[in-house]
């Protein structure tokens, strides 16, 4: 029987779908499984860069509030071009 | 009792002044409801006894009712303030809220009480006990207001006038005159619709609202009726929007923009969209444990000391094994009359001694009791939900006394959680726990912060 511990990290991003307008910000989610909702506003903003030696990480979050007055924390992958909505 | 009156009475005087549940308190009666509990009743009423608290010492003691009279606020004590004004107090200028050196310049007669929580929990356990006579929906929501589930009263008690008059009635079976006379009733569709037509009320005068009536009447009502953060509040009225029939001329993804969940939310009960129906109350049995000393304990370590003591005997009882707690109260008879109480909901379920003792003691330090204590209570008011899990990290009760939990950082394995494992290693094939670890807490990428770590020990 295998007793070697196994990690699993929490608060892994999941892929959204995200229209953005011209500058770049978020109009609408569409969250697997969730019908699309608009973005009513964004509360915060703010960049991450690091890790640049081994896997380079360039992320932009986004704290949005939807237009059902749900909040998520969102991120736009800068090296990717992809959407995630993340927890904590 | 008079009849009811239409609702051509707009809720005009609903304010900070004449509501004084508006507010925060106002909101804990609004608050969504899980979607598991029952759907309750959509059509309420409420009844509303303005001052509760201090109507209920003027009946205690009759010889106050000529004079200036004010309550003070409960749980405060470096700095005092007035919670409740009788009407003289209040003609001489003094105001809920003024702090009792302002009060006493401006009114140098004015009489001060002490709060007396136990007694004023007393008298609303009584109050619901008659009211469930009625109906058993019967919500209450703090400060001398509670809510009526009306659905399906009408073939055994007649019209909402004959109802209201019924509940009324009950009231006066246990209340002196002076106090129920005093009472506002409101009958309307949801908790809201029916707390602004009992605010806009008067004396023996209830107000009825009909579902094809809601929607005007709550137009006149001032938005300071809204039960949502205050300082919601305050911005619409500086944006000039006054009244709820003003708020509604604004789009909704506006008012989410601006104020979110509170936005989305005052514009449904603006519109008479959002009916919240009156939910019975289930008040859980609370786990009560209490010390008399024999002389009365004014020190406020001895007060630690017993309330550790107190602590141990209450999680110690059979009817707290396998539930966690999730909220405690510390109360005191005090010497020569009076109690004394502070509450806490704890950040986490837990079943640890010093965690649920470690609030209470900041809060016995920051507003010790007024007077030397006779005795000390500590209750259990509400618990997780019952699971054998919680249990499993419980130490066993040695000598009657239970030491507290294990410390599985410090490899300690409680004896039931390593039989609970090797069964479902049995059944399985492998250990389905996991355990929450750190890994780089302070890290600026979420998922690095923590991991599960499978756990067989």
């Amino acid at each position: 029987m295998n007793h070697r511990p196994t990690l699993k990290p929490l608060g892994q991003p999941k892929a959204v779908t995200v229209r953005a307008d011209e500058h770049g910000e978020p109009v609408h989610v569409r969250i697997p499984g969730r019908p699309a909702r608009r973005v009513a506003v964004v509360r915060e903003c703010w960049r991450i860069d690091d890790e640049w030696w081994r896997r380079p990480i360039s992320r932009v979050y986004r704290v949005a509030v939807l237009d059902d007055g749900k909040v998520i924390t969102l991120y736009h992958d800068l090296l990717e071009g992809t959407w995630y909505v993340q927890r904590g | 009792m008079g009849g009811s009156r239409s609702v051509a009475q707009r809720a005009s005087t609903i304010g900070p002044g004449a509501g004084t549940a508006i507010g925060p308190e106002a909101g804990t009666a609004f608050s969504p409801t899980p979607s598991h509990v029952s759907t309750g009743s959509r059509r309420a009423l409420c009844l509303w006894l303005p001052t509760f608290e201090l109507r209920l010492e003027l009946v205690r003691s009759p010889e106050l009712d000529t004079t200036s009279v004010a309550l003070l606020s409960p749980g405060e004590s470096t700095r005092r303030t007035i919670w409740q004004v009788s009407e003289r107090a209040h003609e001489a200028g003094v105001r809920p809220g003024q702090l009792v050196s302002q009060a006493i310049s401006l009114c140098t007669s004015l009489t001060l009480l002490e709060p007396d929580p136990a007694h004023y929990d007393a008298a609303v356990d009584t109050m619901l006990e008659v009211l469930t006579e009625i109906t058993p929906v019967v919500e209450p929501a703090g400060h001398g207001r509670v809510f009526l589930g009306t659905d399906g009263l009408d073939r055994l008690l007649g019209s909402p006038s004959r109802q209201i008059d019924r509940a009324l009635r009950s009231l006066f079976r246990v209340f002196p005159s002076p106090l129920v006379a005093a009472t506002r009733a409101g009958m309307a569709p949801g908790k809201f619709g029916a707390w602004v037509a009992a605010a806009s009320a008067g004396s023996g005068e209830p107000v009825v609202v009909t579902e094809d009536q809601l929607a005007s009447f709550l137009s006149g009502c001032p938005v300071g009726a809204l039960p949502v953060d205050p300082l919601v509040v305050q911005r619409l009225e500086r944006l000039g929007i006054d009244t709820l029939g003003a708020l509604r001329r604004f789009p909704e993804p506006s008012l989410i923009a601006q104020f979110g969940e509170d936005g989305k939310n005052a514009l449904a009960w603006s519109t008479g969209r959002r009916i919240d129906p009156v939910r019975p109350w289930h008040r859980p049995r609370p786990i009560r444990a209490s010390l008399e000393f024999p002389n009365p304990v004014g020190l406020v370590d001895t007060l630690h000391g017993a309330l550790d003591r107190l602590a141990e005997r209450a999680l110690s009882r059979p009817a707290r094994r396998g539930r966690s707690v999730t909220g405690v109260r510390m109360g005191a008879h005090l010497e020569g009359g009076g109690s004394w109480f502070v509450e806490s909901v704890l950040r986490e379920p837990t079943s640890d001694r010093e965690r649920i003792t470690a609030p209470l003691r900041v809060k016995m330090t920051m507003s010790p009791p007024p007077k030397a204590v006779e005795t000390l209570i500590l209750e259990l008011t509400s618990f997780g939900a019952p699971s054998v899990q919680t249990g499993l990290f419980d130490r066993k009760v040695e000598g009657g006394r239970d030491t507290g939990g294990y410390d599985l950082d410090k490899g300690e394995i409680p004896p039931t959680l390593k039989d609970a494992v090797k069964e479902l290693k049995l059944r399985l094939g492998h250990s389905p726990l996991y355990r929450v670890v750190e890994m780089d807490p302070w890290s600026r990428i979420p998922e690095r912060r923590h991991a599960l770590m499978s756990f067989d020990p």
